[in-house]
């Protein structure tokens, strides 16, 4: 029998670890210094990390297998570059196969690369996308993979020009201000909806944000005023107001894009967020793939405490508020709230139980408010301007302006602003410019990942909300055009391998679902799908849906279910040769 | 706080706090678990328990449902049986079982409700074994995570139960699997074989090493066990009269579901060939002749030596205990002799064996092996 012999810690860990305040909530970011500097996670190096936190060794290794950006190996093999290429949809559609081949023949035989695949890096307006180390690449070309080695990062996209049709809120400040200075910032208006919240009791900022019908900007729509007057009314201190910047579903970007153009509106939304409910520190949970919007927002951070518009007694006022930046690992599901809180208290991200709820026990067990990046954005115009302004801004039910983010075979793919009720012929037309020359609408994907893959038929529909149940999703804002060339069953096939490698595996419908979908389609998508195969996928869906653990697992049905719905035939002549004999005799 | 609420339109009282699957168990309402055990916190992952809450959208797992006042669940429905039959087909799809235990007694829990919901695997599908069978050192749990459905219990029985975070679950989604400590072997994560989680697991990916392939057992005895003072209970399974495995008893007062290594794993005494069953003397005490020389104790001879042991009646055994104790003492005083107990004596043979070194023997050298 093999026994466990004594081995003295690691002082390199030691260090790190007391560096991080030797807090079991460090322990996700422990981890991810330490492969920072050795470049892989040893089983030994994680046993240390548990013994200095005081953690099970098996938690820290649960953790450290759990983030897909922490690389376990048997042994250190020292720093190399890492090429993340991103397999998500929009970079499927962009010839990311291409790209991969080209980057793979590149760096063949170099040991000091290595190439990996990752689920979406939310850089969909830069398809097809990278990431090297942290560096956000995109578009990457084939014929630009020798170019990766010397630093080669393709061209961000520029939003500072409006289009036709467009009403910006949110984005009002885009291209005007130098995201990294708070002097520019401040010149445009910056802290000053906070500097007049600050001046109202909390109880009138809670109304006005309450009054202005905003909803939450993530997917769900739920009204973000009445989330604060929970945390509010909550008894129990402190409380804590948590930004969810965990942007992972494929197709979103847009909370990428706010925070490049005017980190400090999201600063601002989450301090007045703070004023109105009674919270003094805030969480900013970042998906770890935006490295540099994290060290952006800490950078705004930082230069909002030396102006007094962070930190203690905010412009001599008795309010404080202090804000964090925290890194993901990679994992979709964080996006889930209470997943989310969960690798914020330095675990795996798997979601809890609700109720209760997060503004009932969220952070550490106490009230939390958790809203999304385009949701605290749209606060600071709401207590500039009044809640009636807010609701002058659209016609439509739904109050306020909403990020869109347009993708696929349209001349002007990209992000913009406008109010709700949208048709998705009008987003097509009148946003995107039209279909690319030669191409015909076909299908979109609308919403996110997890939204609904639509046909011709649906063009005319308003979205918003509540459109869902007229079989159009708005969810997070996306829509994703696609002509005659692109199969709905590929499609599908391609979100499904998303949500497979995305599920955190806690519970069976989508743990197993999600994988048996995911063969069923990669069968169908090579023509060997059999009749009782859509029968099957119907009843994977139903299952997922009704039974799942959280909203992430039960929203994987939607693109199922629609594209079902919507594109039957697709699927029928998906069959394999013999049955489609068979089906015609 | 008494809460009423109805389930299968039956009002049930119950009291503040307890769940809807708690609620319906004291009421004799079966509604099938997998990841839940009532010794564990519950977790809600296996999905098995779903109900239907009137008002409320899609399906919920009862075992982490609150119970609320005016509350109206349905706990058997179609829509209820169709989403519990396919959480059964998709744990079936990644449950390979290589055939060892098919004759090791009951169904495990979830071969049960396979059966009782009719769950089966899509046509020509055949669920591949991903890891070896047998995977783990470990002297007593046997593991073979082709059979592992995730459920966790193993998890919280060794945290919960054990207090040893032995198991824990490592990676993500489908590739998700049960891992000791730094995805190491059990006793490098520091197991001490308790076998808690083998006693949880329902499904046999966790099982008692020593009584995999033994066959099924002809009749439970719940006994008490021999080893110490706690008095944990258990049930010996037996077959052929003879003990093939122990198994937890639930209703057991002290211990519950809850043994040691001992008292789970060290039944081969039972019938082990060196098990004294009448008590033996060495030759030369019953010759009555003096102790001989060690260089005689040599096995080389054959014919009978003075140290070899001999089988006798309880009477002369402790006749001669008594004279040589007795002797003892005239000689060398009462403070000569001590008294070590045992632990597998009951608590009336130990307190009988103070009296007799305080009182016969007049020492106050007496201890017991539990306290070493």
């Amino acid at each position: 029998m093999p026994r466990q012999t004594y081995k003295p810690i690691d002082p390199q860990i030691t260090a790190l670890v007391e560096e991080h305040g030797s807090s079991s909530e460090a322990v996700l970011e422990v981890l991810t210094d330490l492969q920072e500097l050795r470049g892989q996670l040893t089983p030994s190096a994680i046993a240390d990390v548990a013994r200095l936190l005081h953690i099970p060794a098996e938690k820290a290794y649960g953790i450290a297998s759990f983030y897909s950006m922490l690389q376990i190996a048997g042994q250190e093999v020292g720093k190399q570059r890492l090429v993340r290429l991103c397999d998500g949809p929009v970079c499927w559609l962009c010839q990311g196969a291409s790209t991969r081949q080209a980057v793979e023949s590149a760096l063949a035989g170099q040991q000091d690369w290595k190439i990996e695949r990752t689920s979406c890096l939310g850089l969909c307006d830069r398809a097809p996308a990278a990431l090297v180390d942290e560096i956000q690449v995109g578009p990457l070309h084939p014929e630009d993979a020798l170019k990766l080695a010397s630093g080669f990062a393709g061209q961000a996209v520029d939003y500072s020009r409006l289009r036709p049709g467009e009403l910006r809120v949110m984005l009002a400040q885009a291209g005007q201000i130098d995201p990294d200075s708070i002097v520019s910032a401040l010149t445009h208006g910056a802290y000053q909806a906070l500097g007049s919240a600050l001046a109202r009791p909390a109880e009138s900022v809670l109304r006005e944000v309450e009054e202005s019908g905003l909803t939450g900007r993530g997917g769900a729509g739920f009204p973000v005023g009445r989330k604060w007057r929970f945390v509010a009314q909550a008894q129990r201190a402190p409380k804590y107001i948590i930004c969810n910047a965990d942007e992972s579903e494929p197709l979103i970007f847009k909370d990428r894009v706010l925070i490049d153009t005017n980190p400090h509106q999201l600063l601002e939304g989450m301090a007045i967020a703070g004023y109105a409910t009674g919270a003094h520190e805030g969480f900013i949970y970042i998906r770890g793939e935006y490295a540099s919007q994290a060290k952006r927002l800490e950078l705004a951070i930082a230069q909002a405490e030396e102006a007094g518009w962070l930190g203690d007694n905010l412009q001599g006022t008795s309010f404080s508020f202090h804000i964090h930046v925290h890194r993901g690992a990679g994992a979709y599901i964080c996006g889930e709230e209470t997943a989310l809180i969960e690798s914020l208290e330095g675990k795996r991200g798997e979601p809890r139980n609700r109720p209760p709820y997060p503004p009932t026990a969220g952070y550490r067990g106490l009230p939390t408010l958790v809203n999304n990046v385009e949701s605290f954005n749209a606060v600071p115009a709401i207590l500039l301007n009044g809640a009636a302004w807010y609701r002058s801004l659209s016609s439509y039910p739904t109050p306020g302006t909403k990020i869109y983010m347009l993708l696929g075979h349209v001349n002007k793919p990209g992000l913009f602003e406008a109010p709700f009720g949208l048709t998705l012929r009008q987003v097509i037309e009148q946003f995107g410019e039209g279909m690319l020359p030669g191409s015909e609408f076909n299908l979109a994907l609308t919403g996110g990942a997890a939204g609904t893959i639509v046909s011709s038929a649906s063009l005319d529909i308003p979205i918003d909300y509540a459109s869902a149940s007229n079989g159009i999703s708005l969810g997070a804002g996306a829509f994703f055009v696609c002509d005659q060339r692109v199969s709905p069953v590929a499609l599908l096939r391609e979100l499904l391998h998303f949500f497979t490698v995305e599920s955190c595996g806690k519970c069976t419908p989508c743990r197993v679902g999600t994988q048996r979908s995911l063969e069923i389609l990669d069968q169908l998508v090579a023509r060997q799908g059999k009749p009782e195969d859509i029968k099957e996928l119907q009843t994977l869906a139903d299952v997922m849906q009704s039974a799942s653990f959280c909203g992430l697992g039960q929203s994987v049905a939607v693109p199922i279910k629609s594209a079902l719905s919507n594109f039957k035939p697709d699927f029928e002549t998906a069959f394999s040769s013999i049955e489609l004999d068979r089906k015609k005799r | 706080m008494t809460i009423r609420l109805t389930i299968n339109s039956k009002e049930i009282i119950t009291e503040e706090g307890q769940t809807v699957l708690e609620a319906a168990r004291q009421n004799g309402i079966t509604i099938p678990t997998l990841c839940y055990h009532k010794d564990l916190s519950p977790v809600g992952s296996c999905r098995l328990c779903l109900v239907e809450v009137e008002k409320w959208r899609g399906l919920t797992a009862a075992c982490t449902l609150a119970a609320s006042d005016g509350m109206v669940v349905h706990t058997e429905s179609p829509t209820i049986f169709e989403a519990r039959k396919t959480v059964l087909d998709l744990l079936l799809l990644n449950y390979s079982d290589a055939g060892y235990g098919e004759f090791d007694g009951h169904d495990t829990e979830f071969k049960h409700w396979v059966k009782a919901y009719g769950a089966s695997l899509p046509a020509g599908y055949k669920p591949q074994p991903k890891y070896p069978v047998d995977s783990d050192p470990n002297p007593f749990v046997w593991v073979d995570l082709n059979k592992c459905i995730l459920c966790t219990r193993c998890v919280r029985a060794c945290a919960e139960i054990q207090g040893r975070f032995v198991w824990g679950v490592g990676y993500r989604g489908h590739e998700a699997k049960i891992i000791a400590g730094e995805d190491t072997t059990m006793l490098e994560a520091r197991c001490e074989s308790c076998g808690a989680c083998a006693a949880y697991c329902p499904t046999g990916a966790l099982d008692h090493k020593l009584s995999v392939g033994a066959g099924t057992a002809d009749r439970l005895v719940t006994t008490t066990c021999t080893y110490c003072g706690v008095g944990c209970q258990f049930d010996l399974n037996v077959k052929d009269d003879r003990v093939i495995r122990v198994t937890s008893n639930p209703d057991a007062p002290v211990n519950g579901m809850h043994l040691c290594v001992k008292g789970r794993y060290g039944f081969d005494f039972i019938h082990h060939p060196d098990r004294l069953l009448a008590p033996k003397v060495r030759r030369y005490l019953l010759e009555g002749g003096a102790k001989p020389p060690g260089d005689q104790r040599s096995p080389s001879s054959s014919r009978p030596i003075p140290w070899d042991w001999v089988e006798v009646s309880w009477e002369t055994a402790l006749d001669i205990a008594a004279q040589k104790l007795t002797r003892t003492r005239q000689t060398h005083g009462s403070d000569s002799i001590g008294v070590l107990t045992s632990a597998k004596c009951l608590n009336e043979e130990n307190y009988l064996m103070n009296k007799f070194a305080r009182q016969v023997v007049g020492t106050n050298n007496i201890d017991h092996c539990a306290r070493l």
